[in-house]
């Protein structure tokens, strides 16, 4: 069922009552489990994450030692069986999550500075309790702010987020465009297509969207994965967007994290 | 007997939810965001125990700042940003920042309380909850039988008969290698293997002795022994700067007269596996010690002797003040009163 | 379990060093590839593609299942990948490693996700039967750049096999072998390819088509799926080291041009094959799409 975008170009608030810059709301908590080294609780919309981290420490040696002086990083993702529309069991050998996985595993082992725990590994647990798109952003920021808490010193947040674009055309079904169709000519609708922030689930399934997780409030892409098909001519607002929502999320994350430091120095 | 059911002990009350810079109403949509100092250059690091940096902040862009742990210098710049969240600690021209949470780091003196995980052909490798296993090398123990003896193949042979896989000890950091791997040794009679008691730890309990709270401090004295009430006699308190408690009932160290002195005639005693007698009492004195810890960490607060020590006692008269049903669980509501009256007392 | 030979830092630093001055190993420039190498098999749907020394083998096969419950109306294809402990030791037969599940994600979501392959085209009775496509990939060798090859590979073997040609009424269905009539080929809607960076010194430098030596040193890559109508298709990063979002508007640029120069290459192999195929110019009056004449044809 194609989503109602009709009253989009009227009122200009989505299915949520969003404008097209606006973030959902972000609530989040460090240090939520005595048990781990680091720990995170991390709402974006509907999507809920629990992240723990563990380490560094020495753990079993996967696969013939450290590398090169570096801590070794295990991104544990499980999907609670609840967490989607309808109840799925996801097994253990889903390539998507080994994706997932491999993305935050890449993406922490360049933003974490683990040249002094050479033959340690850290294991990073993530728990989705709800789905409701941005999962891979939501996964992101977790483990980020779990990593904080565990004191696992890092150039800057990792920090991701979503940003789609309005019209799809590009990405009907049916119909193959003209092959003639010159590059960069972008599709005749150009004025109703708007780039959008943050998407929840209902639009990441009818819209083309990608994950942007940049370094901090610079404009260095760490993360970037899409999955839909778009015109290239789009993907320049997209991204403009995508990282500018980061820089967003960054502060949130920072004012959670100051917060709760500064609770710690006040008592005790 | 009347069956009475307690009602639920009121939810422990975070105040996460309620505090108002959480949420994000407050946010400017379409204005620029305030990176909170991390856009500003400061000429002087800012030194109060109380200021929180955050990964990725700028500390300073002087010069005349040397970086040290829990500070990087981006790729081609010399500003100091920090790279943990914790606050700045300054030592003469030296920045670093003490991060407010983070796994034990070993330093050399500290004492420790560790599990033996593996046994090697002349060591054990013992988790004292580090970023790696530390070890104890054969030579760091005191062999039973006789003053300083060398050590045998036959030694070799029997390592298992001092330590064993799982087996607790407490013991002292030897040296630090330059990849963080702490050597222990337990050449003391202060240390050595642990019995008699029960074990907990706390997590986060690294990052140094000023700015970390709810957790244990490098103190002067990290071993005590509590003279308890009820006649639970005398218990013994190991804080392990690694997070790791051990609460056991005390036992005097079998004094063997003779010329030498004490060090010299370790018996193979010292590596029983065997717990001594505890009476019931005793169980529930060393329970009680472990409830006040606990309360103590969720309340947040040091753990150290003077703490301990008086929030046992506190919990104690409580006790006595209200003869409450739930036995001598130190959970939820009551630990934090506990907690509270330690503090304003 | 044998793992790859890693370059010694010593080999590390002179790649790298040859880099900043801007000389590879092999000579070329950085945004040149190998020559694109395409040969055929006998049957349709067989490519053996070759990118300097790493070769892949893309078969593509075909037979009639039920379709799944919930699309009815769909074909089904899967795309199988498998590296061949021949390409270089670290591979393992039947153990899946870390990039070969990478490779067939990345073939899924260009070429699936993307819907380069009308799967409605391979349905027959809706909810009874369709064709079910299957695209096995093998890696033969590796020196670099599986990804792009794999997925050029497949690419041409979709566009180069054929499905017979079958024949509904009502509820019966005839399927006719090669000789009984022409094969029918895929309906493609576009058709994606993927063009990997690697990139070096925070994306100073970008390299298309890196050798495996040159993505053993690489601070990290970036892949992106186009069509050659200016349709990014994916884009995946995996984390490795921080770039400039700028940069990467601009590698989709450059790898828009890559795609448009690949495709075009591929439809000459093609065309070149179909010719060799049809030597006497009677598959255009075998093919499926004329009319046939109930009684026996002219002639």
């Amino acid at each position: 069922m194609p989503l109602d975008t009709s009253s989009y170009s009227l009122a200009l608030l989505r299915l949520d009552g969003r404008r097209w810059n606006e973030l959902r709301r972000i609530h989040a908590q460090i240090s939520t489990q005595a048990a781990v080294d680091g720990s995170s609780y991390l709402e974006m919309g509907n999507t809920k994450i629990i992240c723990t981290v563990t380490g560094p420490a020495e753990g079993r040696r996967v696969g013939g030692g450290g590398s090169g002086g570096e801590a070794t990083i295990q991104v544990e993702i499980s999907v609670a069986g609840f967490s989607g529309v309808d109840r799925k069991k996801s097994g253990r050998g889903d390539r998507r999550i080994f994706e997932l996985s491999y993305t935050i595993e890449q993406a922490v082992q360049t933003t974490l500075h683990t040249q002094n725990y050479s033959g340690s590994t850290i294991s990073i647990n993530l728990h989705v309790l709800t789905q409701d798109g941005s999962l891979l952003a939501a996964l992101i920021n977790a483990a980020t702010l779990a990593l904080i808490d565990a004191g696992v010193p890092m150039s800057d947040y990792l920090c991701a987020c979503t940003a789609g674009s309005t019209t799809n055309t590009a990405s009907s079904k049916g119909a193959p465009r003209p092959q003639a169709a010159l590059p960069g000519l972008s599709s005749l609708d150009e004025e109703a297509d708007d780039p959008l922030l943050d998407l929840n689930g209902l639009e990441e399934q009818e819209l083309p969207f990608l994950t942007v997780g940049t370094l901090g409030a610079s404009e260095k892409v760490v993360v970037c994965i899409m999955e839909t098909r778009v015109q290239a001519t789009r993907l320049e607002e997209m991204l403009a967007v995508g990282v500018d929502g980061c820089k967003r999320v960054r502060s949130i994350m920072d004012s959670v994290v100051r917060d709760h430091g500064k609770r710690m120095v006040d008592e005790g | 007997m009347p069956i009475s059911i307690l009602p639920p002990a009121p939810a422990p009350s975070i105040s996460y939810g309620a505090d108002p810079s959480d949420s994000d109403d407050d946010f400017d949509l379409d204005g620029d965001i305030d990176m909170e100092g991390t856009s500003r250059g400061l000429k002087r690091p800012r030194t109060s125990q109380r200021h929180i940096v955050t990964p990725g902040e700028l500390v300073t862009d002087d010069t005349q700042w040397m970086r040290g742990h829990g500070a990087y210098h981006p790729p081609d710049s010399t500003a100091i940003h920090s790279s943990v969240f914790g606050t700045i600690l300054k030592t003469n021209k030296l920045l670093s920042i003490i991060p407010l949470r983070a796994r034990y780091t070993p330093e050399i003196g500290d004492l420790v309380i560790g599990r033996i995980i593996e046994v090697q052909q002349r060591r054990w490798k013992v988790e004292v909850a580090a970023p790696l296993l530390a070890s104890l090398p054969l030579s760091g123990i005191n062999l039973p039988g006789g003053a300083l003896r060398r050590r045998t193949a036959v030694d070799e042979l029997n390592i298992r008969n001092f330590f064993t896989e799982g087996d607790l000890l407490v013991a002292e950091v030897q040296s630090v290698y330059e990849s963080g791997q702490a050597t222990l040794h337990t050449r003391s009679t202060k240390y050595g293997k642990l019995r008699n008691g029960f074990f907990m730890s706390v997590s986060g309990a690294g990052g140094g002795g000023l700015a970390r709270k709810g957790g244990i401090a490098r103190s002067r004295r990290q071993v005590f022994t509590l003279s308890t009430g009820r006649g639970g006699g005398d218990i013994d308190v190991i804080l392990g700067v690694n997070g790791f408690i051990w609460i056991a009932k005390h036992v005097k160290p079998k004094m063997e007269e003779g010329p030498n002195r004490l060090e010299e005639s370790v018996s193979m005693d010292v590596y029983s596996s065997q717990n001594n007698d505890i009476g019931v009492e005793t169980r529930r004195e060393i329970a009680r010690v472990a409830g006040v810890i606990r309360a103590l960490v969720e309340g947040g607060r040091r753990v150290d002797e003077e703490m301990v020590v008086k929030a046992y006692e506190v919990s104690l008269e409580m006790e006595e003040g209200m003869d409450v049903e739930g036995g001598d669980f130190l959970g939820g509501e009551k630990g934090r009163r506990v907690v509270e009256a330690v503090m304003s007392g | 379990m044998p793992r790859e030979v890693e370059l010694s830092n010593n080999e590390r630093d002179f790649i790298l060093g040859a880099l900043r001055q801007g000389l590879r190993l092999d000579g070329r420039g950085q945004d040149v590839y190998r020559e694109l190498e395409i040969s055929f098999g006998e049957e349709y749907g067989v490519v053996d593609v070759r990118l300097g020394k790493t070769r892949i083998v893309a078969r593509i096969s075909c037979e009639v299942v039920a379709p799944y419950p919930d699309r009815k109306f769909d074909g089904v294809f899967v795309i199988s990948t498998e590296f061949s402990p021949m390409a270089s030791p670290a591979f393992e037969v039947g153990r899946q490693n870390q990039d070969e599940i990478i490779l067939s994600r990345i073939l899924e979501k260009a070429i699936r996700r993307s819907s380069a392959l009308d799967t409605e085209s391979l349905c027959i009775i809706a909810g009874s039967k369709c064709f079910s496509l299957r695209a096995d990939i093998h890696v033969l060798d590796h020196d670099g750049n599986l990804i792009d090859t794999a997925c050029a590979g497949l690419v041409t073997a979709l566009q180069h096999f054929k499905r017979p040609d079958v024949e509904v009424q009502g509820e019966k269905v005839t399927i006719f072998t090669a000789r009984e009539r022409e094969p029918v080929p895929l309906s493609m809607l576009h058709h994606p390819l993927c063009v990997t960076f690697s990139y070096y010194d925070g994306g100073q430098i970008a390299l298309l088509d890196a050798t495996f030596a040159e993505e053993q040193v690489r601070e990290g890559e970036i892949i992106v799926t186009m069509n050659r109508n200016g349709e990014v298709c994916q884009i995946a990063k995996y984390g490795g080291v921080a770039v400039d979002a700028l940069a990467i508007l601009s590698w989709t640029n450059m790898a828009l041009v890559k795609v448009q120069a690949m495709t075009k290459v591929i439809q000459a192999r093609l065309k070149e094959d179909a010719e060799r195929r049809d030597k006497d110019g009677i598959a255009a009056e075998l093919r499926a799409d004329n009319d046939r004449p109930s009684e026996r044809p002219h002639g």
